[in-house]
């Protein structure tokens, strides 16, 4: 999990500097929000000038998956209090998130379970933070010619292959893929937002229409 | 300023959107529906942005096989469908783009 991540940290951290944020900026982006597809679309989005409200309203729809995952963590962790509910969640990442429910989800007696997971994610938040660190240390010093921007596309095509599982999901990708590029003319790289919500509307849809 | 505002702004978001049902909003008070469109999020989200790095990397759209970054960009996912690595992207893809701009001179 750590070796997997550690490339993509690296790629996100070089974005920083690349789209114009400082070394500050890009550090603090990635130590509060902690999440490696949020960081790369606040710099596409601030490298292009798009204005704060368009930039948090991309980064929360990239993010929305979350919200899938808070709800499958959620009745797990019901019984710990407030705040340690609060820094579970602030850890939780798609790496994690699986690891976090196997492992509450798991017979026998749970307590002090939580801090095998705070400590698995906190373990994970530090080298995550440290791959982004030298990432934004080294990217000023990549030439041009090596094109590592396409490196962030790639990571992209390595975090999609693996959720193209059923046709349903196929259906949403190539949906949101034409919007993308259809809607391209929109400012702000907008067509994110449009292409997203056709292609989860796209996946809804096929699978209604599947079942029926 | 508005860089700092921007930064915040998507700290909290994130935070509260990770935080939603673990905090504040019982699972089960929530409608099918919408954990079923939840699902569709990562394959829409992931291909929106996938899609306008390969088809159109200089700005407008080039569906043609002179555009490497949508050749490598097949290559790598036909590789990658088969390989489960988290490398295997990276591994494959930066080369196979370093090579066709070294062919189209």
């Amino acid at each position: 999990m750590l070796v997997g991540t550690m490339p993509f940290g690296l790629v996100v951290g070089v974005a920083g500097p690349a789209s114009g944020l400082t070394a500050a900026q890009s550090m603090a982006l990635s130590v509060l929000s902690f999440s490696g597809i949020a960081q790369l679309i606040v710099c596409q989005l601030l490298a292009v000038g798009s204005p704060p409200l368009v930039t948090v309203l991309a980064g929360s729809v990239v993010s929305l998956r979350f919200v899938m995952y808070s709800a499958a963590v959620s009745p797990h962790i019901a019984h710990l209090d407030r705040r340690m509910r609060a820094l579970i969640a602030f850890l939780m990442v798609d790496q994690s998130f699986a690891m976090t429910t196997r492992h509450f989800g798991a017979p026998g007696d749970r307590t002090n379970r939580e801090w095998h997971t705070l400590g698995a994610c906190t373990t994970f938040y530090v080298s995550w933070q440290l791959s982004v660190a030298v990432g934004i240390a080294v990217g000023a010093q990549v030439p041009a010619s090596w094109s590592l921007d396409f490196a962030v596309v790639l990571t992209f095509i390595s975090l999609l292959v693996p959720v193209l599982r059923k046709r349903a999901d196929l259906a949403a990708a190539l949906v949101a893929c034409a919007v993308a590029l259809a809607a391209a003319g929109l400012p702000y790289r907008l067509s994110l937002v449009v292409a997203s919500i056709a292609g989860i509307g796209a996946g809804v849809a096929f699978e209604a229409w599947r079942k029926s | 300023m508005s860089t700092w505002l921007a930064i915040v702004g998507v700290a909290a978001a994130t935070f509260l959107l990770r935080a939603s049902f673990i905090l504040f909003v019982d699972p089960h008070k929530f409608p099918r529906a919408f954990r079923r469109a939840l699902l569709f999020v990562p394959p829409a989200v992931l291909a929106a942005i996938v899609a306008p790095g390969l088809a159109m990397p200089h700005g407008a759209l080039e569906l043609t096989l002179g555009n490497a970054r949508l050749v490598a960009g097949i290559v790598t996912v036909a590789v990658a469908s088969r390989v489960r690595h988290p490398l295997v992207a990276i591994a494959v893809g930066m080369p196979s783009l370093w090579l066709l701009q070294w062919l189209m001179g």
